[in-house]
């Protein structure tokens, strides 16, 4: 079985975003760049999954300029078999995404995708929903422990009310949410051999499909800085904020 | 307790309308006591001044009714600085905990003594600008504080020591008078420089109530390594290996030991999952081109010389800092073995041969005792903590301890190195005083201290007794 994962380069998750002053978009001149961190996460999985012998190739794919090449080489550092870098542009919208990954889980015949359940620089959250909607496949997504058992899969998933845990038939296509694992650390000697393994290029023509984004971002601006809080002198104090708040 | 002081305390408090005064014992007990945790705290009252002014009041109160003075800041001290064993009275900083202003084109903060290190660099952060002293007490230790220890830190091999970063200074000394030191020029050589003589002081020479701290432009990204080595003499090689490619900004390490007491005590993961005796880690400038190749070159030469066994690279600013935590955690995950510290340090030059030396050494004189190292490597310090057995009792841990102390001491002055490198000397360290500093050195201190407080009422007793 082979586990197609896909991986984008973001802003690193600890990176203070600042907005352009033209408001054109956010700034990303050296600031540090990294592998998704649910990305991260569904790449673990997809690893630890290939390591109790229940697959035999994870394969990373990346849609984006070629600065992501970077991030395919952290994950075939983790230990990803090879990996596949789709040029486009790094803006590229969530259908798109999708339909690139559904063109290459057919070229590829995998059983079974583990995505991020979302990418934390646009915040979509829509590419794995999309995926099995085309692939016609089971979904489950926000996933917190995944179990597989021949031709289906039990995922637990992260709801609401609590914990829910579905079965599903393979192929399917999951998503990665926080608490599904740790990644591991990358080891300098696996970084250096992970300089062998085969990153291959592809183009969206070659997969046949078209790149051209359905929206135009108009304007980008800051969140509103929080408002300071308040100390109050004592509970009878705090307790008449409260009720001042409308909150008791 | 007796009726004279209370009398002299209300006077004061008659004469500062707004000084706050604490005397529950709980707040004794609280304010009277640093992170060493050797000493019994025993002050007499515990005062909060607003102001400069308060806080000069307050040493001319006490020059005319004798009254000794602890200054207390965020009490992170590690030597017993901030400690009032005496039944002095502590004068602590804490509500003089505003930033006053900052200067665009100085780049230059005013803040009072108080403020915390972690505002400071937030603060910087702010203003897209960098306070470049960092160190695992820095959301409780105060600028005040780390200006009377000269604090140095994780940052040390790039950006220095919290002197580095003074550019003015308003103090009271010990006779009462006020200082205003500098006020933030870069260029200033018109004689001796009073403001250098404050810091480090540790509180014995003056009340440090306002300081002009200097910011700079933030850090490029910094990528960090984790490396594994059985043989922690070989850190010096490998730190002038990796400084050929790269432009490091720290250097530090850490024994396996540690690494047990930091997993015991935290959610974070083994880094590795073979053990090693020793670990490093290397915070350097990432993101030019060839940083990576760079990188992989020094670890493959290291590698092959037999000096590193393995080694991670964190891949994102998150697992960055959670190695971070692995080192930055080693002191608070022992604190509950009330350890014995010493803070020493040698040129990094002499580090080779004084490491092995001092490994001997002690090795010998605590056969029974756990021994945790780790420290800044990168600039010659290293922290070695001994670890008191549950079954000694605490005043014979410390002698024996104490006794050690003096073979280390013999060792360091050989090598020309420092009983404390960074965390002052406070009621600690005096004994081994004499080992990194000669008789007429410390004879000069002491007519110094004189000069700036004539009736020895800031800090009597600390660094040395007169
Ligand atoms: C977990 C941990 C890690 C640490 N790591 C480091 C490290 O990496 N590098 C390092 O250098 N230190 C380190 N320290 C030691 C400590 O944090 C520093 O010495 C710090 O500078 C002390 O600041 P403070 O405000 O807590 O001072 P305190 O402990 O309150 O006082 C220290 C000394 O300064 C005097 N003092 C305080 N405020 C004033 C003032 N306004 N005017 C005059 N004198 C004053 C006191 O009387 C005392 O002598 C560490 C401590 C801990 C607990």
């Amino acid at each position: 079985m082979k586990i197609l994962v896909p991986v984008k380069r973001v802003v690193d998750y600890n990176v203070r975003i600042q907005v352009k002053s033209d408001n054109s978009g956010v700034n990303l001149d050296g600031v540090k760049m990294s592998v998704n961190p649910f990305d991260e996460i569904a790449v673990e999985e997809a690893l630890r999954i290939k390591e109790r012998g229940e697959a035999e190739e994870v394969i990373a794919v990346t849609i984006g300029d070629s600065a992501a090449q970077e991030q395919l080489r952290t994950v075939l550092a983790m230990g990803c078999d090879r990996a596949i870098l789709v040029e486009a542009p790094s803006d590229l919208e969530p259908l798109a995404v999708a339909k690139t990954l559904k063109a290459l889980v057919e070229k590829e015949d995998a059983q079974l995708v583990i995505a991020g359940k979302q990418a934390i620089d646009d915040d979509s959250g829509q590419v794995a929903q999309m995926l099995a909607a085309l692939l016609s496949c089971a979904q489950a997504t926000f996933a917190s422990k995944i179990e597989l058992a021949g031709d289906s899969a039990k995922v637990t998933r992260e709801v609401d009310a609590g914990l829910e845990t579905i079965e599903v038939d393979l192929p399917a296509v999951v998503s990665a949410d926080l608490r599904l694992n740790e990644p591991r650390y990358v080891k300098l000697p696996d970084i250096m051999k992970a300089k062998r393994k085969p990153i291959d290029t592809l183009s969206l023509a070659e997969l046949g499909v078209d790149g051209t984004n359905q929206l135009t971002v108009s304007n980008w601006s800051a969140p509103s800085a929080r408002e300071p809080g308040i100390k109050v002198e004592d509970v009878a104090g705090l307790v008449g904020k409260l009720k001042e708040k409308g909150l008791l | 307790m007796t009726t004279d002081k209370n009398n002299q305390l209300e006077i004061l408090c008659g004469k500062c309308p707004q000084l706050e005064m604490l005397r529950a014992s709980s707040d004794l007990q609280f304010y009277g006591q640093d992170a060493s945790k050797h000493l019994t705290p025993n002050p007499t009252a515990i005062l909060l001044p607003n102001r400069t002014e308060e806080v000069q009041q307050i040493v001319q109160w006490a020059n005319e009714h004798d009254i000794k003075l602890v200054p207390s800041g965020g009490r992170t001290g590690l030597s017993g600085g901030a400690v009032a064993a005496q039944a002095e009275v502590v004068i602590s900083l804490e509500k003089m905990n505003h930033i006053i202003g900052f200067n665009t084109t100085d780049r230059t903060v005013t803040c009072q003594a108080g403020v915390v290190t972690a505002k400071l660099q937030e603060y910087a952060c702010a203003q897209q600008l960098y306070y470049p002293v960092d160190f695992a007490s820095s959301g409780s230790s105060q600028i005040g504080g780390n200006i009377a220890t000269n604090a140095g830190g994780i940052r040390v091999l790039r950006y220095g020591l919290t002197r580095d970063w003074v550019s003015g200074l308003t103090v009271i000394t010990g006779s009462g008078e006020r200082l205003d030191l500098n006020q933030g020029l870069i260029k200033n050589a018109t004689g001796y420089d009073l403001r250098h003589l404050m810091i480090g002081s540790e509180g014995t020479l003056g009340i440090i109530t306002e300081a002009k701290m200097q910011l700079t432009e933030p850090p490029v990204p910094q990528g960090v390594t984790l490396c594994a080595l059985d043989n922690f003499a070989d850190c010096l090689t490998i730190l002038r290996t990796f400084r050929h490619r790269l432009r490091l900004s720290a250097f530090e390490f850490f024994s396996d030991k540690a690494l047990n007491h930091v997993l015991q005590h935290n959610d974070l993961e083994a880094p590795f999952q073979q053990r090693s005796p020793y670990y490093l880690l290397a915070e350097y400038d990432y993101g030019s081109p060839g940083t990576q190749e760079a990188l992989e070159q020094v670890f493959e030469e290291c590698f092959n010389q037999g000096w590193i066994s393995d080694g991670i690279v964190a891949q994102s600013e998150t697992q960055s800092q959670k190695l971070w935590q692995l080192r930055e955690r080693v002191s608070e995950s022992i604190s509950n073995k009330t350890p014995y510290k010493n803070d020493i340090s040698v040129c990094p030059s002499q580090a080779p041969i004084f490491l092995k030396e001092l490994e001997q050494l002690v090795n010998q004189a605590y056969p029974d005792y756990e021994i945790i190292w780790f420290g800044h490597i990168g600039d010659g310090n290293v922290h070695l903590n001994i670890l008191k057995p549950e079954t000694l009792s605490h005043s014979e841990f410390l002698h024996q301890c104490h006794q050690v102390s003096q073979l280390v001491g013999a060792t360091l002055h050989k090598h020309q190195g420092s009983v404390s490198a960074e965390h002052g000397v406070g009621l600690l360290k005096k004994e081994q005083l004499r080992y990194s500093r000669s008789e007429h050195e410390i004879s000069l201190m002491k007519q110094l201290k004189l000069i700036f407080d004539p009736k020895q009422i800031l800090n009597p007793g600390k660094i040395f007794d007169i």
